[in-house]
């Protein structure tokens, strides 16, 4: 695949839960882009978990389309808000047992767990039962454990949430290291620096519809004479200041 | 392309994993091994004599305050028997009872014999101390009355003249009390089995089967935070659908069901003996026992998965599984033997899966189990269990929160 190649594509999707009037997706459309980073930004309720459970497959749009690159299926792999993973189990033990969920060959599973515990910095960590670990370590071992799929599609759902601003850097700097490898992010935050940081374009939801998408030194310029101060400003331009829950 | 060596491998994956997750949750152990053995020592010793229709007399004390021969000749026979004592007044034998030197005493009041001569049945008192125990207490007012029959007896032979009293004059003819006044009792299950019932023998299966259920402990643990954490989510994106999931905790937790099963037999032969209680007797039909285990456990984990996959919180599907568990225990007749339950209840019994469990594995332990009385209550487990992991499934399936 060359560089600006798009590995996974989505077309005016269309998402409405059962017994909800509201779609909570509405003609949404977005690509990925190998090697580049996708801002996923919006108020909360605004679509963007939705929108990434569509990507990863585990929702089908009522209508639209989702299409992987033309040379193969890409591999999309999630990294969940939440810590999804065994706190009863070491982080080595964690990464075995997924690795152990993919078809691959025992020496083809090891050499994926030390990668991922080399990139994720877990060695030091790596026999000590995920429960007992710091916030930083888990939110590393929760990347790994994505890592073992050696994705061509990364879909980050707040990855950073509660963590102290080193392992941030650090996870910041992971998150890099992907895209130089052609990796093609997605990355839905609250964080707006941490966007401005990483992600080249972006794609603003609300209401299940797109309010602004392209290229995020684009979008800063504006539409009039005056341009938007920074990413939050653009944010609650769009989004508007009124609470939302 | 789908690999069925990468599936077979998977599910070892998953097994593996619940299993690791098992043995580092002490509380969901500990629910599972030792709150059952206890049971099964507690309940082995407290039921002893309950289930045994030899049930010795209990230490007695006499107050005879009737000095005529026949009633002083009759008490002397019975403080000839071990554990009686006399005492010289009622409130000595108030304090004895009190201080727990006796469990009963009995009150011979003047005069004991009527106008007619004959022993008078209210002029009897039986006193019980607190924790004598009701059979204890129901063998020694039998035998008093059965023994006062034999005075009357032999006084009405006396009176009948020469004729009848050769015919009553025996070896044992100056004994007023027989030496066995009761006739031999067993029951079905005896009969059948040929093995004596004990208390052991009714309290492993019982408790065996209560223990069996509380595995929703260790399911709902794991469960419900794959779920909460979104971790079951995650799996589905490494290509693991809800069917393994559901076979992976299926096979580790009836695996573990297994393990209970060998340590409770272990409490049951080696432990209860060894602190003085009868050993549980193996000679059972292995066949039969095996399928009861095998259904009982599958009955145990669906209802654990079912519970586990309905409920939100930890919290919630400890308290509804523990409560749920504890009412089909009693309604099952596991907490106090069916043979202590009124009939109604005993009717209502035959409807609960633990009450299916429980017939056919006392049927196994206790009794000679055949095919027409095992195979009806397995086919029933194994629908119960099969109802339960269907209703499971859905919410397994859909994890997603909307």
């Amino acid at each position: 695949m060359n560089e600006n190649t798009c590995v996974l594509a989505a077309e005016q999707l269309v998402y409405r839960y059962p017994k909800r009037l509201e779609p909570a997706l509405n003609g949404v459309s977005l690509q990925l882009v190998r090697g580049q980073a996708v801002g996923l930004l919006g108020p909360n309720g605004s679509g963007k978990s939705t929108l990434i459970n569509l990507l990863n497959g585990l929702r089908a749009p009522q209508s639209g389309h989702i299409t992987h690159g033309a040379e193969r299926k890409a591999v999309v792999a999630w990294v969940p808000q939440e810590y999804a993973f065994y706190p009863d189990l070491s982080c080595r033990e964690n990464l075995r047992f997924f690795a152990g969920m993919l078809d691959l060959t025992t020496n083809e599973a090891t050499r994926r767990v030390d990668a991922a515990l080399s990139a994720c910095l877990l060695h030091e960590f790596a026999e000590q039962r995920a429960r007992h670990c710091s916030g930083g370590v888990r939110r590393r071992l929760n990347l790994g454990i994505a890592l073992l799929q050696q994705p061509d599609v990364l879909l980050l759902d707040e990855p950073t949430v509660g963590v102290d601003p080193q392992s941030r850097s650090f996870l910041l700097d992971r998150v890099r290291d992907l895209m130089r490898a052609g990796t093609a992010v997605l990355y839905a935050t609250h964080y707006m620096e941490e966007v401005s940081a990483v992600c080249s374009q972006i794609l603003l939801l609300d209401h299940g519809r797109v309010l602004a998408s392209g290229a995020l030194d684009t979008l800063l310029r504006g539409e009039g004479d005056v341009p938007f101060a920074n990413l939050e400003a653009l944010f609650t331009h769009y989004t508007q200041r009124g609470l939302r829950d | 392309m789908t690999n069925p060596r990468h599936h077979l491998s998977k599910l070892m994956q998953l097994v593996m994993k619940e299993w690791r997750l098992l043995l580092r949750n002490p509380h969901g152990l500990a629910a599972l091994f030792l709150m059952p053995s206890a049971f099964v020592l507690v309940m082995s010793f407290t039921l002893k004599n309950t289930l045994i229709v030899r049930v010795p007399l209990p230490a007695t004390g006499w107050v005879l305050e009737d000095k005529s021969p026949i009633a002083a000749q009759w008490s002397r026979e019975w403080l000839a028997r071990p554990d009686m004592k006399s005492f010289v007044s009622r409130d000595a034998l108030k304090a004895a009872l009190k201080a727990r030197q006796i469990d009963a005493g009995i009150i011979v009041h003047a005069p004991w014999l009527g106008d007619d001569g004959r022993p008078r049945t209210e002029a009897v008192e039986m006193w019980l101390g607190n924790r004598v125990q009701p059979a204890a207490a129901a063998r020694l007012r039998a035998e008093l009355s059965f023994s006062m029959l034999q005075v009357q007896m032999k006084i009405a032979a006396a009176e009948a003249g020469p004729f009848a009293s050769v015919l009553l004059s025996s070896a044992a003819s100056s004994e007023l009390l027989p030496e066995h006044g009761a006739p031999t009792i067993r029951y079905l299950y005896e009969i059948e089995s040929g093995r004596t019932m004990t208390a052991v023998q009714q309290s492993v299966p019982a408790w065996l089967i209560f223990g069996m259920f509380f595995v929703v402990i260790p399911i709902a643990g794991v469960l419900i935070q794959e779920r909460n954490d979104r971790t079951l989510t995650r799996l589905t994106t490494f290509g693991v659908s809800p069917g393994q999931v559901l076979a992976g905790k299926l096979i580790a937790l009836m695996l573990l069901n297994w393990v209970q099963l060998a340590f409770m037999l272990l409490v049951g032969r080696v432990l209860v003996p060894l602190l003085g209680g009868d050993a549980l007797n193996l000679s059972i039909a292995y066949g039969w026992f095996l399928l009861m285990v095998a259904a009982t456990s599958a009955a145990a984990v669906g209802l654990g998965l079912l519970i586990a996959a309905r409920t939100r919180s930890f919290e919630h599907a400890a308290a509804l599984g523990g409560g749920i568990n504890v009412i089909l225990a009693a309604i099952a007749g596991v907490m106090v033997p069916r043979m202590l339950m009124p009939p109604t209840l005993q009717t209502v019994s035959e409807y609960s899966p633990m009450g299916w469990a429980l017939d056919g594995m006392q049927s196994v332990f206790l009794g000679d189990p055949d095919a027409a009385f095992i195979l009806p209550r397995a086919a029933l487990l194994l629908a119960f269990a099969a109802v339960c992991l269907l209703l499971s499934w859905q919410p397994i399936r859909h994890q997603e929160p909307a």
